[in-house]
């Protein structure tokens, strides 16, 4: 067993023989890049000129005002392309330059990391081919046109489900064919090792800027950081700079869809048993027979049945804790925020919103409303709503929607 | 002995060739499997692999995909396929049984439990794809190197120093991928196929399979000074797809592709 492939009893490398040697070769430059300074300057170039990093740290006054504690928003919407992704997709193309690749491959569910990775690959001229389930190339037409836009080949994937789980599969398919010249950009917290790692690494610039930003607000740290997770890539983005700082709590929101006791859920960590998916050991939504089970959300984002391993370490260390939003909460969080702060987040991202306003009650419960007025949470803003406005409207009108 | 590592010292000693085919199992139905296995022993095949249908076959092409999809739609899972190897073995099969499975199938159903399964009803090998060397631990210290079951190793054409290593642990055969990717993509082998397998038959003490694209005994013509046989895996699906599952089809593709490769 590579024990540095593995966060306690989770993650690993469980991938096919062809793939070995390339995951150790991306390990090795992986390693090598972050620890050479023109790498980092580079990447560090682009965070800051193209994608508009440091994103504020918003203090939501109103929000704040209504639930009785200090409620600060990382703005993570704001970034170019409007979510977190980029940060990570820039890393990771940077790298694949690095290692002499032509061609990147990508998955994608609702079409954001799509998104995401065409840009990147359009910036540094590199050939995209992006790997998306048929039933969400329907749903995401807007994204679908916004890639191609970029100059990137949108690949139907009709197998399974057609949708995000297979495209992975897909593209795990096509990369193990060509992974001689191309680089798989992989866009959650989830894969074989190192990719969990690496995900972490270019992400954790929300949380490195946001503890600094929070300190200089309020000249301590907060009660809790709280982040919607579907794979986990913008929580372990969130939960990095305080994995150390113990009296901070980490929350992670997963998806309840429309309620974990219907079965109809996206919550792996709710009803998860450990299982096997996309080259790692995590907890994984099965049937009885360990087939994989079809996740819901409304959430595109978030529909993914299984959740990244170190996500999964530190629900069992009890570093981190676990909770899940029904589509209904996270929709009326949704709301709540275009009225009081003027700001559309991304269905993801209202489930965050839906369980920080819970804890907000709690607190003020728990502990006195004077002293729940001196306290302060992060909630990870992880992306812009524009993309949703179709959902949001069929939802409105009561039509239900597409999952 | 195992079954596998029996029946490969005995074609060496006869110096033949091993022929081994691929089937999903629960297609057509289970009883249609156990009909194909018992074809497949008469028409002299060496061993048989047996796909467990899993609902996400990473390492597999359109073809495997698509039989594995249609086999979970008809009820199949590892508990009725391990009753159909029950039944098969007490109605007198001996033709050595491997499963050919995604590792989370085996999670799923318990480690422990799967390997003693295995033991009774006598699956004699296992090809995991999505389970290299270094995640093996776990399930080969179940197995603990007993003669029921063994677990079969992979070899890819950019295995390069990991090679001494993977046949280190090799036991039965070693099953050497003729590309890069997926099942089934035609007999497209990698540029480099002959000196990776070249190199693998120098190093191994055991027999060396090819498998991977490879649709008649003519494809591994060029290959036959260093392997030691050929496994035919989606082609042979098609071709059950084609005729119908007839057990005919089977007998006769399989007798005629024994008979190629022994004269190639």
């Amino acid at each position: 067993m590579n024990q540095k492939a593995y966060y306690g009893n989770f993650g690993g490398q469980y991938v096919s023989e062809s793939l070995m040697n390339v995951l150790a070769e991306v390990d090795a430059a992986f390693e090598e890049a972050i620890h050479d300074e023109a790498f980092l300057k580079q990447y560090h170039y682009y965070l800051r000129q193209y994608v508009g990093r440091e994103t504020p740290l918003y203090f939501a006054e109103r929000l704040s005002g209504k639930y009785g504690t200090k409620i600060y928003l990382k703005r993570e919407d704001l970034n170019h392309t409007g979510a977190h992704k980029i940060n990570n997709v820039l890393g990771q193309i940077l790298l694949a330059k690095r290692m002499g690749k032509k061609k990147v491959i990508a998955e994608t569910g609702a079409g954001q990391h799509g998104v995401a990775t065409a840009t990147g690959a359009a910036l540094f001229d590199m050939e995209c081919t992006v790997y998306m389930g048929e039933e969400d190339i329907k749903r995401q037409a807007l994204n679908v046109m916004r890639m191609e836009m970029l100059g990137a080949k949108v690949v139907s994937v009709r197998s399974g489900s057609n949708t995000l789980k297979d495209a992975t599969n897909e593209a795990i398919r096509t990369w193990a064919k060509t992974a001689e010249d191309t680089f798989y950009i992989i866009g959650s917290a989830v894969g074989p090792y190192p990719y969990p790692k690496m995900v972490k690494e270019f992400q954790s610039c929300i949380s490195r800027e946001a503890k600094k930003q929070i300190l200089e607000a309020e000249g301590k740290l907060p009660e809790a950081v709280i982040a919607c997770v579907g794979g986990g890539s913008n929580a372990i983005g969130m939960f990095a700079d305080f994995l150390g700082e113990t009296e901070v709590s980490l929350i992670g929101v997963e998806a309840a869809g429309k309620g974990i006791e219907t079965g109809e859920h996206a919550s792996a960590m709710a009803l998860g048993a450990p299982g096997v998916l996309h080259g790692m050991r995590s907890y994984l939504l099965q049937d009885e027979d360990g087939n994989v089970q079809l996740a819901h959300s409304i959430s595109a984002g978030l529909d993914y049945p299984g959740v990244g391993p170190e996500h999964a370490y530190l629900r069992d260390s009890g570093r981190a804790q676990y909770v899940a939003v029904t589509d209904a909460q996270a929709m009326d969080a949704l709301m709540e925020l275009c009225k009081l702060e003027g700001i559309i987040p991304a269905i993801e991202s209202a489930h965050a919103i839906a369980y920080a306003l819970q804890y907000a009650k709690d607190l003020a419960a728990r502990e006195g409303a004077e002293a729940a007025k001196e306290k302060s949470m992060i909630v990870c803003l992880s992306g812009r709503g524009d993309k949703d406005v179709n959902t949001i409207a069929d939802y409105l009108a009561g039509k239900g929607y597409l999952n | 002995m195992n079954r596998i590592e029996a029946k490969m010292q005995q074609l060496q000693q006869a110096g033949e060739k091993a022929f081994i085919t691929y089937i999903t199992a629960g297609l057509p139905d289970l009883e249609g499997t156990k009909e194909l296995l018992k074809a497949q022993e008469r028409a002299g095949c060496d061993a048989v692999e047996l796909g467990i249908p899993f609902s996400d076959p990473a390492a597999d092409g359109p073809v495997i995909q698509n039989a594995s999809y249609r086999a979970i739609c008809n009820g199949i899972n590892l508990k009725n396929v391990f009753s159909a190897v029950e039944e098969v073995r007490r109605e007198g099969l001996t033709l050595p049984i491997i499963f050919m499975m995604y590792y989370n199938t085996v999670l799923h159903y318990g480690v422990e439990a799967f390997v003693k399964k295995c033991r009774e009803t006598g699956v004699d090998g296992l090809i995991i794809p999505d389970l290299p060397l270094e995640e093996q631990e776990e399930l080969q210290s179940c197995l603990a190197d007993s003669e029921d079951t063994i677990l079969i190793q992979l070899v890819s054409p950019v295995s390069g120093e990991r090679i001494p290593k993977i046949l280190d642990r090799a036991r039965g055969f070693v099953y050497c991928v003729s590309s890069m990717g997926v099942t089934g993509q035609g007999a497209d082998f990698h540029k480099e196929v002959m000196t990776y397998l070249a190199r693998v038959k120098e190093l191994s003490k055991i027999p060396v399979m090819m498998g991977f694209g490879i649709r008649t005994a003519e494809d591994v013509r060029p290959m036959k000074d260093v392997i030691d046989g050929a496994i035919v895996g989606s082609h042979f699906i098609q071709l059950m797809e084609e005729h119908d599952y007839s057990i005919e089809a089977a007998e006769t593709y399989c007798r005629t592709f024994k008979k190629e490769l022994n004269e190639l």
